[in-house]
Parts: C-alpha cells; structure tokens; sequence
C-alpha cells in the first residue's frame, strides 16, 4: 500500500523550498520516480511514511543546461535521455553521456533524472563516477541558504549524504575539462539492458610527451560508494605512459578498491576484473579508439 | 485530487486518490485494459505508455504527476477502426504470441518511429530493450516493426 496522500507540483525552486522548509520527514521530493515507486512498492523502510510527494518536474529551473565560461550547469532533474540528447553534453562531457546510455531502458531513462541518480548514494548509481572525474560539484539550495560543495564530498556513505531534510540539490556544476584530456567509461552488467552496474569505472587521462601529466580514476559500484582515487592517481603521475605502468596502474587500482571494500565474497572475481577493466580501458586510451 | 489530461486525443478528467499510479488510472479508472501489469517495478515493460511524445513505464508514474500531460495507450493509435501498422505487422510477422507484452511492445515502437521513422535494426533494438517477452524470441518483432516503419508514412 502507497502511504501517499498528496502531491503537489510546483513551479520554481523557491516554492520547492517552501515546501520542504517545514520537513517533518512526512514528505519527499519526486522527480522521475523510477526509484521511489519501486520503493514503494518493495515497502522498502526508505519510504515509510511519505504522506507528501513533492513532483519538482515542472520547475523548468531544474531540467536547463546552460554553458558559461567553460563551467557548465545542469538542472538536477534533467532525465537521462535529455543527456543523451543534448549537444552541449555530448560535445563537452561525453562519459556522463556514455554512461547515461547505459542506464535502464528507454522507459526508463526517459523519466530518471540525473540528482535522483545520486540523491540516495546508492553504490551502483552509474553517473557518479563520471562526475566526480570531472570534479563535478552540487549546489544544494533551502529557503534561506545556498551552498556549493564538491560531490565527493557530498556523498558520504552508502545511502548517506550531506543533504539536510529541508534542502534540495537544484543544481550539478561541472568544469570542462581541458582538451589535453582523453578518456572513457565502462560499466559491466550482468546483461546488456536494464542492468544494475556491478562494476563502473571512469578515466580521464593527460599525456604530454609520453608522461602521465594527470590522471583522474573513479568507480561505482565495485566500492561501497562512487569514490576517486586520488593516491593511485599520484602515484601514477610522471611516469613514462607505457604498457607495464599501465599494469602498475591497475593493479594499485585493485589493491585500494580491496582496502577500500574489504573482502567480500564477490572480490575474488571482482578485482581482477576490475584491474582488466582498467588496464583496457588505458590501453583504449593508448590506440586512441577511446571516446574523447 | 482532480486531473486534467489528454487520453488518447481526448480531454479528460478524473478525480483520483494521490497514491493511484497512471497504470491503475489506465485499467480501473478508464477501463483501458489493454495495458499491462507485469512486473510493477519497470523491468518488463508491459505498462509502457506514451507520455507527452515518450514511452515511459506506467507502473512508475504517480496518475497525479499527469496533470497537463498528453497520453497515449495501445488503444490509441488505430484510427477509424483500422489497425495501426504495426499492430497489423505484428499479427502478420507472428510477433505476437501469448500477447502479454504486445501492447508494451507496440507502444515503445510506436514512440521510436515518432521520432525517428528509418530507425535501423540496433536501435529498434535499442527501444525495446526495456521490454521483455518470454514466448517469440525478439526476432518476429523486430521484423514487424521494420516492416512498419517502411509503412508508415508521416
Ligand atoms: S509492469 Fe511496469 S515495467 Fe513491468
Ligand atoms: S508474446 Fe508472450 S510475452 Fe511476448
């Protein structure tokens, strides 16, 4: 049974704050619903007791795309097909593009948005790693205050984030990374279509002259939260780009996602896949059939 | 609550509980059965329905969130008592079997073909991955709705 009394539908951001300024827990803000309803319909203790939906899709606010200055603004609840579909992404940030492709089914992405992807930092949300390579940040609006914070930072634990009750993600910010960037995403599934990410990883990488100038590794559903690794990231930084510090690179890898995992029953299988996926995707990189 | 929205080229209203999905909206409210319930958390498809131009599951979309919107269901895109196109390839190419997930089926082609009428076989694939049938194989329907798309003229 669907505890759901009301929904209401407003029309800015303003008003979406209004509404959830007096937050007793009782309501909960809706965009796409591809995650919540299910919920609902699981009795997952999620959503116990939500009286109040808040539908935020007919806040034009919240689904624009704009570019200005090389940063560039999405509204938190664009759907993934608008992603698809928008040049300025496809052009300037091409793995959240990719990896946005990958996500559910047309019916699907045709209705999930991009901050209800993240808003519960569940492990296996396929946009994280993408954005936090691009160093994305989220601007968190209430009805008194706005704030901006890095999403790494955002997101703090599984299910966990830094979100208040009364605050609403309106927007993701995302430097374009310099053109010197090359780079891609996989995700590995258990099937091609409407598959939740077992493993997810996103590269972006900098050569000059045959030296790693930088690199900037992420991945989702393989550790317990989307995160970057800023050490593997240092410790390949300088070396000449070449196959066996390729292999270095993965293998590190692998040793930090088991730091960071623990051993689970799946690791026997999931590191070594997870060093292979690396190691591909750098190689890819290396013969240039890579995305960007 | 109260909504207003397009069913089917018709303005309608309805008076509905918050909690009720388009889905229960479709099949117990306005009798359109032809939509299906399979699996009630947008993995098979059967629900699928047109929403303002795009498929969407039904079974994951609150009725309240329609105010305004346009809606298309299965029983929507014959015209003058005459099969759409693929409905009518659909029955010629044997796509369609025990028929729980034709009206899904039909309706994510039908909103592939809306935006793009010469879709290739990868992205009819690409439009119906969403939706699962466990009797014909996939092959009849993609074959069927190859077939459409060189029929309909828009
Ligand atoms: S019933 Fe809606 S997707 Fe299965
Ligand atoms: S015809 Fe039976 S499920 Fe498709």
């Amino acid at each position: 049974m669907i505890p759901v009394k009301e929904i209401l539908m407003p029309k800015s951001v303003d008003e979406v704050c209004r509404l959830i300024r007096d937050n007793n827990g009782l309501s909960k803000i809706i965009a796409g619903g591809t995650d919540i309803i299910p919920g609902f319909h699981i009795e997952s203790p999620r959503f116990e007791n939500i009286e109040r939906l808040i539908d935020i899709n007919n806040v034009d606010e919240l689904k624009s795309v704009s570019i200005d200055n090389n940063i560039i603004t999405i509204g938190s609840a664009i759907t993934f097909s608008e992603i698809i579909s928008s040049q300025i992404l496809s052009e300037k940030l091409p793995l959240l593009v990719k990896a946005s492709k990958t996500i559910g089914s047309t019916q699907i992405r045709n209705r999930a948005t991009l901050g209800g992807n993240f808003i519960n930092n569940a492990p296996c949300a396929d946009s994280v790693a993408p954005l936090l390579v691009y160093d994305s940040e989220v601007k968190i609006k209430s009805f008194t205050a706005e704030r901006i914070m890095k999403l790494q930072d955002f997101l703090v634990k599984p299910y966990g984030t830094r979100l208040k009750p009364d605050e609403i993600v309106s927007q993701i910010i995302v430097p374009v990374p310099a053109k010197s960037f090359r780079g891609d995403f996989y995700k590995l599934g258990r099937r091609r279509a409407v598959s939740i990410s077992r493993i997810s990883l996103a590269i972006l990488l900098d050569v000059d002259n045959g030296l790693i100038n930088q690199i900037k590794i992420a991945s989702g559903a393989v550790t317990p939260i989307g995160t970057r690794f800023y050490d593997v990231e240092l410790f390949a930084k300088g070396k000449n780009f070449t196959d066996e510090s390729m292999k270095e690179i993965s293998i590190k890898l692998g040793e930090r996602i088991l730091q960071v995992s623990g051993v689970r029953w799946s690791s026997e299988y999931k590191i070594p896949v997870v060093q292979q996926v690396c190691y591909q995707l750098l190689k890819k990189i290396e013969r240039g059939e890579n995305l960007i | 609550m109260e909504i207003r929205f397009t069913l089917n080229n018709n303005k309608v209203t309805s008076a509905i509980e918050p909690n009720l999905r388009l889905i229960d909206l479709l099949r117990d409210k306005f009798n359109l059965t032809g939509t299906k319930e399979g699996c009630s958390i947008g993995e098979c498809g059967a629900c699928t329905v047109i929403m303002n131009g795009k498929a969407v599951n039904s079974c994951l979309v609150f009725a309240g969130q329609c105010e305004g919107a346009e809606i298309i269901t299965i029983e929507g895109i014959e015209k003058d008592g005459k099969l759409h196109p693929l409905q009518e390839n659909f029955l010629k190419s044997g796509a369609v079997q025990c028929g729980f997930c034709t009206p899904g089926m039909i309706m994510s082609a039908y909103a592939l073909l809306m935006e793009n009428p010469t879709p290739t076989e990868e992205e009819i694939k690409d439009a119906i991955a969403g939706n699962l049938c466990r009797c014909t194989g996939y092959k009849q329907i993609i074959d069927a709705v190859e077939k459409s798309a060189k029929e309909v003229v828009r």
